[in-house]
């Protein structure tokens, strides 16, 4: 997109997080494996929104846990500014101060029963500043997130702000202990409509002026397209698409993707229709093998039910995961473990 | 959407099912009392519906509540009319019948509602008893309104209403959890066409699903539609969902109707400036990408009323008269267009972007002319 070069500050390579579930009744309850995340390999660099879209159910919310490290991967690894971290390890102060998560519901993730400022120097006295710092820290915090003046927000209980100015704090918070990388988990899916520009267009901010690498993940692909420098679209676990900006979106690849995309209200637009969906009995069925939308797909094909298709470019910076894509292209393409270069083989 | 109100005659026009009139509702008693609607007058004609949006603290909400008088203390009904239309079968000689809402005894009420009023819940997880079999949901309900039924007729009308929706009937002896959420809606909106009504209400059914399973139920809801005629209330606060979905369309903020219009015209031409930055709030999927400025401020706190109009502390052409007086919703042109704003008092202080022409074509149709974002500036 730009000349300048955007410094990777945190990679997931080969990522999976799998969970085991018995299901059934009795005794004998059969042992079965989600995979809630497999094999999901990005990179968040400065400077640079990365949007992932998908819907419940597609591992969004467990890969940004994942990326904070909340949640332990099964395999893979993950990379922060050049420097693996082992897995088994718990999660130490240095890494929480790099990397910094924002979950959905800002009524929930703050304090009620706390004070606003309670809420900001708690972190910070975690990341050890000294008490004579803290005052300026939260300011700092809250100007950053255009909370203005700070000192009318210090005071007050969260029962007292907005759902805006809410997640305007739960990001200050985030902020004040100066990550490099901020994970926004649907950060305005529970904000109204009014204000959702707002706290976006406060993202893009952070991102370009402080040099910030963003994880937004979202289901509303319209807002990813607003923000994003590189999307990519997720189902069941996958990555399905990727692409540089928003070219997923401008012309999407995946049957998936096109599905999202045309099913999005878009009264501009009134003769478009959403595409039939082949089997809508198979939503919430994830083949173990083959492609995991195949059950969907309206192009489903023999091949896609017997093996799992690979990433296909489609175009420069913009790779689908779908066999339909195989012939379209001479060269497949594998995403290698260094540092999610593309390699033709 | 298909509508199936094509060829109107006047006379069905001028045929509703609800008539609501100078409604008001408040949240408590007294001097501490928060007025949540505020002299609404909405009318939902036969067959068609009515879309309702606004953010949260609308009052959206509690406008149907309160009009089918399922509002809980401490909300209380403080004034107005609601008048239900509608055809009964039962009787013998006038088959049409009005009765007023606010009036009803609590017997009268227990008859109309589901087998004439019937509403979707925005969480159908909440809505539905978590230890009861859907089969058990669905028996129930015909048990107490239809009880002429046999056991076997309820289990083939539950079976016929869940193909409706396109469900199979193995799913009336899954308990609610063991369904996904789109199911549960649609379970819900079989429940709610049981009995053949002439208004289903829906409350924010679609908020909580997925954007692919919100498009599926639109689309059913809308061959349902089609299919039965039913009258439908259909409130959210995804604006562009309801240029699809509604004929006509009122925008409520902060307990006020501030303007009504047909959904095209009111998608191409807003005539208030809220409606203006509800449709700017939403990023488009298709054109350059621009930066969008949402709506400054935020939404209302209703317990600290302003004076004069609730909107002129977040309006971008707020006039002087505007924190004074309170505008009155007031019909604009013979399109019967209504906006509750002081702009339109004076030709000349409508800005360009409240000016614009609406298209006499079908919702949807993108407008030319003045351009709709307050400011355009390239994000990068």
């Amino acid at each position: 997109m730009s000349d300048v070069r955007h410094e990777a500050r945190l990679e997931a390579r080969h990522l999976s997080r799998h969970f085991v579930v018995r299901s059934g009744h009795g005794f004998v309850r059969p042992k079965r494996i989600v995979r809630a995340v497999d094999d999901v390999s990005l990179a968040l660099r400065e400077r640079r929104v990365t949007a992932v879209v998908g819907e419940s159910g597609s591992g969004k919310s467990v890969l940004a846990r994942m990326l904070a490290r909340i949640v332990t991967p099964t395999s893979g690894e993950l990379v922060l500014d050049g420097t693996t971290i082992e897995l088994g390890s718990p999660r130490d102060l240095a890494y929480a101060s790099e990397v910094q998560l924002v979950l959905q519901d800002p009524f929930a993730s703050i304090n009620p029963v706390h004070r606003i400022a309670n809420s900001l120097a708690r972190p910070l006295a975690i990341h050890g500043i000294p008490k004579a710092e803290l005052g300026d820290r939260m300011r700092a915090a809250l100007s950053r997130v255009s909370l203005e003046p700070p000192e009318r927000y210090l005071d007050r209980y969260p029962h007292e702000l907005s759902g805006g100015q809410l997640q305007r704090v739960s990001i200050a918070r985030a902020l004040c202990v100066n990550p490099k990388v901020l994970l926004a988990d649907e950060p305005i899916s529970m904000l109204d409509v009014s204000v959702r520009l707002g706290v976006l267009n406060l993202l893009r901010g952070l991102c370009d002026d402080e040099q910030l690498a963003v994880l937004y993940i979202t289901h509303d692909i319209a807002s990813a397209r607003y923000i994003a420098d590189e999307t990519i679209v997720m189902y069941a676990g996958n990555v399905v698409e990727r692409s540089e900006g928003t070219a997923l979106i401008d012309s999407p690849a995946h049957p998936y993707t096109q599905l999202l995309i045309s099913s999005v209200p878009d009264p501009s637009d009134p003769l478009r229709r959403a595409p039939e969906i082949e089997d809508r009995a198979g939503q919430g069925i994830f083949p173990d093998v083959g492609c995991r939308f195949a059950p969907r797909c309206p192009h489903a094909m023999e091949v896609c039910r017997t093996s799992a298709p690979p990433m296909f470019e489609v175009a420069a910076g913009h790779e689908a995961r779908c066999w339909l894509h195989e012939s379209a292209v001479k060269v497949s393409v594998t995403r290698r473990e260094q540092g999610g270069n593309i390699s033709t083989t | 959407m298909d509508s199936a109100t094509t060829n109107l005659t006047v006379d069905e026009l001028n045929d509703t099912v609800l008539e609501i009139e100078d409604f008001c509702v408040d949240y408590g008693w007294g001097e501490t009392a928060v007025r949540a609607v505020n002299n609404v007058n909405l009318s939902v004609r036969r067959s068609r519906v009515l879309g309702v949006a606004g953010e949260s603290g609308s009052g959206k909400s509690t406008l149907v509540y309160a009009v089918t008088r399922l509002l809980r203390s401490p909300g209380v009904i403080s004034g107005g009319s609601a008048r239900l239309t509608y055809d009964d079968p039962t009787a013998s000689d006038v088959k049409r019948r009005t009765v007023d809402l606010m009036a009803a005894s609590g017997s009268e009420l227990r008859a109309i509602r589901w087998s004439q009023v019937s509403i979707v819940l925005q969480s159908a997880l909440n809505a539905l008893n978590p230890v009861l079999r859907i089969g058990h949901e669905f028996d129930e309900l015909l048990k107490t309104h239809r009880k002429d039924l046999k056991k076997e007729q309820r289990h083939a009308r539950a079976v016929e209403l869940l193909g409706l929706v396109g469900l199979n009937e193995d799913r009336l002896s899954r308990f609610p959890h063991e369904l996904s959420g789109g199911q549960r809606q649609r379970i819900m909106i079989a429940l709610a066409l049981a009995l053949d009504p002439q208004l289903v209400i829906m409350d924010e059914p679609t908020t909580a699903l997925d954007v692919v399973t919100q498009r599926e139920i639109v689309n059913e809801l809308a061959q349902l539609r089609a299919r039965f005629g039913f009258s439908m209330i259909f409130i959210t606060h995804d604006l562009s969902l309801l240029v699809e979905l509604a004929d006509d369309i009122a925008v409520m903020y902060s307990g006020n109707v501030v303007e009504w219009a047909p959904a095209g015209d009111l998608y191409s031409a807003p005539r208030h400036p809220y409606t203006l930055g509800l449709l700017n709030s939403s990023p488009p999927l298709s054109g350059e990408r621009h930066e969008l400025v949402g709506i400054a401020g935020a939404p209302p706190d209703l317990s600290q009323p302003l004076s004069g109009c609730s909107f002129h502390n977040r309006c971008p052409f707020v006039l002087e008269r505007c924190s004074r007086d309170v505008p009155p919703l007031r019909i604009l042109d013979s399109s019967g267009r209504k906006a509750a704003c002081w702009l339109h008092d004076d030709p000349t202080t409508v800005p360009v972007a409240l000016r614009r022409v609406a298209l006499a074509t079908s919702p949807g149709e993108p407008a030319p002319g003045a351009p709709m974002t307050l400011a355009r500036e390239e994000i990068r």
